[in-house]
């Protein structure tokens, strides 16, 4: 709203598996969150780039360096060459949305960026240091806030935000959430991919299989409850292609999930003021990639049963809720709230 | 700002002050952020008192090393019974150890002798969870930026929402990033007649090799480095000399020192078994007395724990994983569960 020629308005939801980016221009992007360098010199010279971000990171991997740098949303500690690849992240996106970044006149950018719930306040600050020349200023909020923000649910609302590292739940109340009104858990996307790789190898230990492997799998056929139909997937065997029937492991690593997710949302049902209890379980928002699950707001559902009911919806475009939200809180900030935020 | 809906507008407010406290480097209790309702903001007298209080604070903690020193100084006080008790522990080689042998060292002869818990039935109602320091006291802060003040927040919340699917009651000394002194802390326990009371804290060790996790209840110790930790921990004082002295009486007629004992061995046993599977390098250092002010003020079994260190850079990367986190909060559940139903045991056998 306070938008001129020389400002420019961004949200960006850094994902742990992807990450996307919502622009004032119009533009939205999402990328896979993994930055690869040539390991060495034979690969520069058939990559031809110094560094490779998204996908084409991830199709070029034997010869990169490869680093998914956040790990449950945040940076991972301690590693200089992740910090480096978020800046990498941050930058390409940027890129995508067409913002010169080295011309002297380039307009102000203002970027609001979702973070897991329960973040520390380090790690919130290393992010910050992370977006020092890509952004003039930054915002960081809670990824399910930013969601809740952009679909306007401000009231008698749960978020739950799946992503592949964390799940966050915000509870809205008509206020900036508290820490009382939001949980973070580690029981997300990436969780699922690990317990379906135990299973593969227990059960199918034949199997060649790779997480990366695992990850396309359980994006394509992913389900809680009653399957729709098998999920039967081409896995080499002493390199010879054989098909493997895994609907029952999927189902399994999906629905491990659950029962967190429905705790925590119970736990903080619990805990909204009586009289509005019956308002916020019928107004469940699943948003991120993993809301993504065939069957999951069904499962949700099952679970407030005992509660008297409630009703879970995914939103209309999980991928993109986080950063759209986060664009509007930063087109809502005025220029003064900016400035205090400055890098 | 005309276009922006009020309730957006509040929101949008609570998320840029969020992100001024951030800039700045502090945590103040922003718009929408919760407030401890236990405790309101402190009017002018009670600032004033405060202000006092801070002026006491370097003295009490002179006072408190001098009459921790031996008997030379320990003559200057006229409490007979505090003389007794001393000259009867300086007797006693297990006080002389950091670690409570199996050989516990025992309340003093001479009276007030420990309540026999069969003697009158007791039930454990209410319990207080102390997130050690908050505000401007960051606590210990280790290399990579993690500060204790961070942790003990997270974990005594983990363990308030898991003590919330039990029968107890939980209160909490804080609930965001506030300061709080020790002696509101302590006032808090009493007034609201809790039963428990249990103080979470993370260690700060040298060498930075050590992964030490212990756990302290009330008692005078002679170990230097059991000193040194209570006279770091208890910088957040808030007593005043007068107060000081009858506060540091308590620690050696103090009945209920064998309840939070037993108390202390729960959680350290629990702690250590949880733990020790995904951090086998943990040093179980056991229960151990010391004259932390949180433990000696309160008038309830009190505990106080050192959950881990932030000396230690692996110990850091352990405390950053929420899972981790929960592990702690978990086992600390388990450790209070474990007390209070052998309390309970023997109430059922006492009536």
């Amino acid at each position: 709203m306070e938008e001129t020629n020389e400002t420019f308005c961004v949200g960006i939801d850094l994902g742990t598996s992807r990450s996307s980016i919502s622009a004032s221009n119009g533009e939205r992007h999402v990328i896979d969150s993994y930055v690869g360098w040539p390991v060495d010199m034979v690969a520069r010279k058939v990559i031809k780039k110094t560094v490779l971000v998204g996908r084409e990171a991830l199709d070029n991997r034997l010869m990169l360096d490869l680093r998914r740098p956040l790990e449950r949303g945040l940076i991972k500690e301690g590693a200089k060459k992740d910090e480096d690849a978020v800046q990498e992240i941050l930058r390409h996106l940027i890129s995508l949305i067409g913002l010169k970044q080295k011309s002297k006149n380039r307009a102000k950018l203002r970027a609001v960026v979702g973070v897991p719930a329960e973040a520390f306040r380090n790690s919130k600050q290393r992010l910050r240091s992370a977006l020092e020349g890509v952004a003039d200023s930054v915002m960081l909020v809670s990824e399910p806030f930013a969601v809740a923000y952009g679909l306007e649910a401000l009231l008698h609302a749960l978020i739950i935000d799946i992503g592949a590292g964390t799940a966050d739940f915000c509870v809205m109340q008509g206020r900036y959430p508290t820490e009382e009104d939001q949980r973070t858990l580690p029981n997300a996307g990436d969780s699922i991919d690990e317990q379906l790789l135990k299973l593969m190898r227990e059960h199918h230990p034949e199997a060649q299989t790779s997480i990366h492997m695992i990850r396309e799998w359980k994006e394509k056929w992913s389900f809680v409850g009653e399957p729709k139909k098998p999920v039967v997937v081409t896995v080499p065997v002493k390199g010879k292609a054989t098909d493997f029937d895994i609907t029952k492991e999927m189902g399994e690593a999906c629905e491990s999930i659950l029962p967190p997710v429905c705790e925590t949302m119970l736990d903080l049902l619990a805990r909204v003021e009586p009289e509005y209890q019956e308002n916020v379980r019928n107004n469940i928002i699943l948003a991120g990639g993993t809301s993504l699950i065939t069957g999951l707001s069904d499962a949700v559902q099952k679970a407030l049963a005992d509660l008297g009911g409630g009703r879970a919806t995914v939103v209309k475009d999980p991928v993109f809720a986080g950063s759209d939200g986060g664009l509007a809180l930063a087109r809502d900030a005025s220029s003064s709230d900016w400035e205090k935020l400055s890098l | 700002m005309a276009d922006v809906a009020p309730n957006k507008l509040r929101l949008l407010k609570g998320a840029v002050q969020d992100n001024v406290d951030l800039v700045r480097g502090i945590r103040t209790p922003g718009l929408g952020r919760r407030k401890l309702l236990e405790s309101p903001p402190p009017d002018p007298v009670q600032r004033k008192r405060i202000r006092r209080l801070w002026l006491w604070s370097p003295l009490s903690l002179v006072v408190i090393a001098y009459l921790l020193l031996p008997s030379p100084v320990v003559s200057l006080r006229q409490t007979a019974p505090i003389k007794t008790f001393e000259a009867e522990i300086k007797q006693t080689p297990a006080t002389a150890e950091v670690k409570v042998p199996e050989t516990e060292p025992q309340a003093p002869a001479s009276e007030p002798h420990a309540l026999d818990r069969g003697v009158i039935p007791l039930a454990i109602k209410k319990i207080v969870i102390d997130a050690g320091h908050g505000g401007k006291q960051p606590g210990a802060i280790s290399e990579s930026g993690v500060s204790e003040k961070e942790i003990t927040l997270d974990i005594a919340l983990r363990l308030r929402r898991l003590l919330g699917k039990t029968p107890f009651e939980v209160i909490m000394t804080r609930q965001g990033d506030q300061t709080i002194s020790l002696d509101k802390r302590v006032a808090f326990a009493n007034t609201n007649k809790a039963d428990l009371f249990v103080s979470i804290h993370v260690n700060w060790t040298e060498p930075r090799e050590i992964r030490p996790l212990e756990t302290y209840f009330v008692g005078p110790s002679d170990d230097p480095v059991t000193i040194k930790l209570a006279s770091m921990e208890n910088q957040e004082s808030g007593y005043s000399l007068s107060e000081y002295r009858r506060v540091l009486e308590k620690i050696y007629i103090d009945t209920r020192r064998d309840e939070s004992r037993s108390l202390a061995k729960n959680i350290q046993a629990e702690l250590y078994h949880s733990l020790k599977t995904i951090n086998p390098e943990l040093d179980d250092r056991g229960v151990k007395m010391a004259p932390f002010l949180v433990l000696v003020g309160t008038e309830m079994p009190a505990i106080l724990v050192e959950v881990s260190t932030l000396s230690n850079e692996e110990e850091v990367q352990l405390l950053t994983n929420p899972d981790y986190r929960e592990k702690i909060a978990l086992a600390l559940v388990r450790g209070i569960r474990s007390y209070a139903s052998n309390h309970n045991g023997v109430d059922r056998k006492g009536s």
